[in-house]
């Protein structure tokens, strides 16, 4: 099939290799392409009718087993499950790949990485191993075993030992319904100070919309220490230049310093003062012991839960004496 | 067939595995017919015939057998006894040397040849084991009488019928079988000839090969201009099996025989449904292998009269062969989208007319190939695209792509995206989308089947479904792709492809999430 393979080089797509846009050819197909066996079956059940005798039935089995004996699997990595037919697909990936995270609505394909989020996402206890020091952060592919010390550097483990792509995050912000986000923009007016807000691990929360970019936000030009771009997560890619405002610039240079202290590997994210007060009447997880973690249930883009525990990493530190490991 | 069960106070209920009095043979086929086998299947699905009836159509009753009955019912080990026994009777008539000799060993061939041709299951492994094949290679020789060629080739045609060790165990007859073709011959003998090498190289490539190699080519052309219609029918099938490939040789060779596109052309013609079936199984395997072939065969008749018949006819056994050409052709040749399938001109009317009517029908096989050929047609100029916008075919595509088994969606979803988007390219070397196209059709209701193929597990559909998507989401006016897109659940779908084993996917899948629903999104 040659239709699709004219990539294009895109760097607006962020693709080194190109995209394949489309392009309307002809598709041409050999003599024996599984593309022509249901018509060379009927023509070999057509001649041969009279003398069998076949039912509906029997056709219709028969046409079956020629479709069940392509070989399908799930493509969803590290699964491989043997599918009999293309429609039992959905079904499949209803019951075993929409692990959802109860907490923040997160959904994953695999029970293996909806706890690796939880860990990371809802536990302080794995903050706290963090912040000593303890590599904690697993790889995300199976069988690999691989731990990193920070977000980062298991991203770049994942580029460059497992070939993902360098726009892949695994704390992908979710996507938020359309009256969600209005809310959201509707409290960003309200404003906030920012200096409360600092140094804050975005949790798959709610994306947020461009007015609502925090205040911290470093437009890619400009000149950072290493280690703190290193640290900081770049959740979005090279495509946006973000709002600068007057403000937001002068702020900037504040938080940085400010960012320095709070040795974050994480990303800095702002969070919305109505947000985070609405949060802190919330209780925090425990996530050694989840409160449930569902299967089959569909993404719903809700209201994303942070707890208070995970939010700040100073506080993390300083809380780690009073917590039993 | 019913009528064969001797049971009065039965129904014929065709699940129903107790049978009553006796196990007559047509209960016994309907049992075996239900719970299909794997043999019975491979039986099923090989491209070979086996000989039950006389080829003499004209009601010879053969001596003491009512050639209306079917079957010979009994025991497989009885049958394969049987069947031994028949062999030794052949043997010793071959080295009889007195004067009722060939009479003899006629009777003999018969008695085999029934066994072969009238049980439910031909003792073909019996007659093998038995040691008949050097006989019957003993019966086939230069000189015997017609009877005996006939007789002979009979059962050389069901052995051949077999599987591959069985028929791989004739090699030694095939010279004679193509001998006998030849002009000389007798008609019966040399039509039951060309069906056994039907049978020969239906079986695989290799033995296509030896045939070919011993020149089986010419002389089954030469049968196919036959007067007799079975002659030609079964020399046409013989043929095609002959030249099916995947080498090309056999086909590249048959195009070059002088004046083969006109008795194409003629046979196509006919009123016979059954040997325009065949010959048009020819011009498939012609225009699926041999470029000179295709290059000749869109520039001759046999184009219109492929048409005429998609239009025509309602046999689906027909429609099979003629719809597949005429989209082998299509998908090889541009020359036909071009010149000869003109947006203006009749034929192409006709043949939009056709395949729309083959979208309407029940059978999967004429959906799905029409797909394919209407899809290769939108890939050719503005005016094609515009024709098929315009006709009846697109409400059919939509609501194909949307509730169509899963193989004619992809090609349904092929079609409308090639309808979407033009020939030519702009200056960011992307191709132009035509846009007068893509928001009817997304208006239409198409978004909801492509981003359903999006969560496809097969990769192709996939791929098809995200592309589709994309240009929807870069072409669609007033950016209002995008939202459109997520309204389908179409982040929900692509996002799915994080952890998709295929990197392409990933990358893919990827790269428009974060492009079109980045941060910026929904302000």
């Amino acid at each position: 099939m040659d239709s699709m393979d004219s990539s294009v080089a895109s760097p607006d797509l962020g693709l080194e290799l190109g995209f394949p846009f489309w392009v309307a050819s002809r598709r041409r197909f050999k003599p024996d392409d599984p593309f022509f066996a249901s018509g060379n079956l009927e023509r070999e059940l057509l001649a041969k009718h009279v003398a069998l005798d076949l039912t509906e039935d029997e056709r219709f089995q028969l046409q079956r087993m020629e479709i069940a004996d392509a070989n399908l699997f799930c493509p969803i990595a590290g699964c491989g499950a043997r599918l009999e037919y293309l429609e039992e697909f959905e079904d499949h990936y209803n019951t075993r790949h929409m692990a959802s995270c109860s907490v923040c609505f997160r959904v994953y394909p695999t029970s293996r990485l909806l706890s690796i989020h939880i860990s990371e996402v809802h536990d302080s206890f794995f903050q706290a191993k963090v912040a000593r020091g303890f590599p904690m952060y697993e790889c995300l592919v199976e069988g690999c075993g691989a731990k990193l010390k920070s977000y980062k550097s298991r991203q770049r483990h994942l580029i460059d030992k497992h070939r993902f792509p360098s726009s892949f995050e695994f704390y992908k912000k979710a996507h938020p319904s359309k009256h969600q986000r209005q809310k959201l923009q509707r409290k960003a007016y309200k404003g906030g100070d920012a200096k409360d807000q600092e140094s804050f691990m975005d949790l798959d929360a709610k994306k947020e919309s461009k007015q609502t970019r925090p205040k911290h936000y470093r437009p890619k030009q400009e000149v950072k220490s290493g280690t703190e771009r290193e640290s900081e997560m770049e959740v979005e890619t090279k495509l946006h230049h973000p709002q600068t405002t007057e403000t937001k610039v002068v702020t900037n240079s504040e938080a940085k310093n400010e960012k320095a202290k709070a040795e974050t590997e994480m990303e800095v994210e702002e969070r919305i003062e109505d947000i985070v007060s609405g949060i802190s009447k919330l209780s925090t997880v425990d996530a050694s012991s989840p409160s449930s973690v569902s299967f089959g249930h569909r993404h719903s883009r809700g209201f994303a839960f942070v707890p208070r525990s995970v939010r700040n990493q100073n506080q993390i530190s300083k809380r780690e004496q009073t917590r039993k490991p | 067939m019913a009528s064969e069960d001797t049971a009065p106070s039965h129904s014929h209920h065709r699940d129903s595995i107790k049978s009553s009095v006796g196990n007559t043979a047509a209960n016994r086929r309907r049992q075996q017919a239900i719970s299909i086998g794997k043999e019975r299947r491979e039986a099923l699905i090989r491209a070979k015939r086996l000989c039950r009836d006389s080829i003499f159509d004209d009601g010879d009753n053969e001596k003491g057998l009512d050639e209306g009955e079917m079957v010979i019912d009994e025991e497989q080990s009885v049958l394969n006894a049987r069947t031994a026994q028949t062999v030794q009777e052949l043997k010793s008539s071959l080295s009889y040397q007195g004067k009722d000799a060939t009479q003899k060993t006629i009777e003999a061939l018969c008695a085999l040849r029934k066994l072969l041709s009238k049980s439910e299951v031909p003792p073909i492994e019996a007659a093998i084991q038995g040691g008949a094949v050097p006989l019957l290679v003993q019966c086939l020789s230069f000189g015997s009488a017609d009877e005996q060629l006939l007789e002979a080739a009979w059962c050389v045609t069901n052995i051949a019928a077999g599987g591959p060790e069985e028929t791989k165990s004739l090699l030694s007859a095939l010279p004679l079988l193509i001998a006998h073709l030849g002009e000389r011959s007798s008609g019966h003998v040399a039509e039951q000839c060309a069906w056994a090498l039907g049978n020969v190289s239906g079986e695989d490539m290799e033995l296509r090969s030896i045939l070919f190699a011993q020149g089986a080519l010419l002389p089954l052309t030469r049968l196919m201009l036959s007067n007799r219609e079975s002659t030609a029918r079964t020399a046409a099938w013989a043929l095609s099996n002959l030249i099916k490939g995947p080498d090309p040789k056999a086909a590249n060779e048959l195009i070059r025989i002088e004046a083969i596109t006109d008795t194409i052309v003629k046979h196509l013609k006919t009123a016979d449904e059954e040997l325009v079936t065949e010959v048009a199984w020819v011009v498939v395997y012609l225009s699926a292998l041999s470029d000179k072939a295709i290059s000749i065969l869109v520039r001759s008749d046999v184009v219109p009269v492929l048409v005429n018949r998609l239009v025509g006819s309602e046999s689906l056994q027909l429609l099979i062969p003629v719809l597949r050409s005429l989209g082998n052709l299509v998908a090889a040749d541009a020359y036909i989208t071009h010149s000869v399938l003109i947006v203006g001109n009749d034929i192409t009317d006709q043949v939009l007319y056709g395949l729309i009517k083959c979208l309407k029908s029940e059978h999967r096989v004429l959906k799905k190939e029409a797909l394919w050929v209407l899809s290769n047609i939108a890939a050719g100029t503005l005016e094609h695209k515009t024709l098929i916008f315009s006709s009846e075919a697109v409400p059919l595509l939509i609501d194909l792509l949307s509730a169509a088994p899963f193989e004619i969606r992809k090609e349904a979803a092929y079609t409308l995206g090639n309808i979407c988007v033009g020939p030519t390219k702009g200056s960011d070397n992307k191709s132009d989308i035509i846009v007068t196209h893509l928001v009817p059709l997304v208006k239409g209701g198409c978004l909801p089947g492509f981003v359903n193929l999006v969560r496809s597990a097969d990769l192709e559909s996939a791929r098809v479904g995200l592309i589709f998507l994309e240009l929807v989401m870069r072409g669609y006016p007033n950016g209002e792709g995008p939202k459109l897109v997520e309204m389908e659940d179409g982040i929900d779908a692509m996002e799915r492809f994080q952890f998709h084993e295929n990197q392409e996917m990933r990358n893919v899948a990827n790269a428009l999430v974060d492009k079109y629903f980045g941060a910026d999104y929904g302000v």
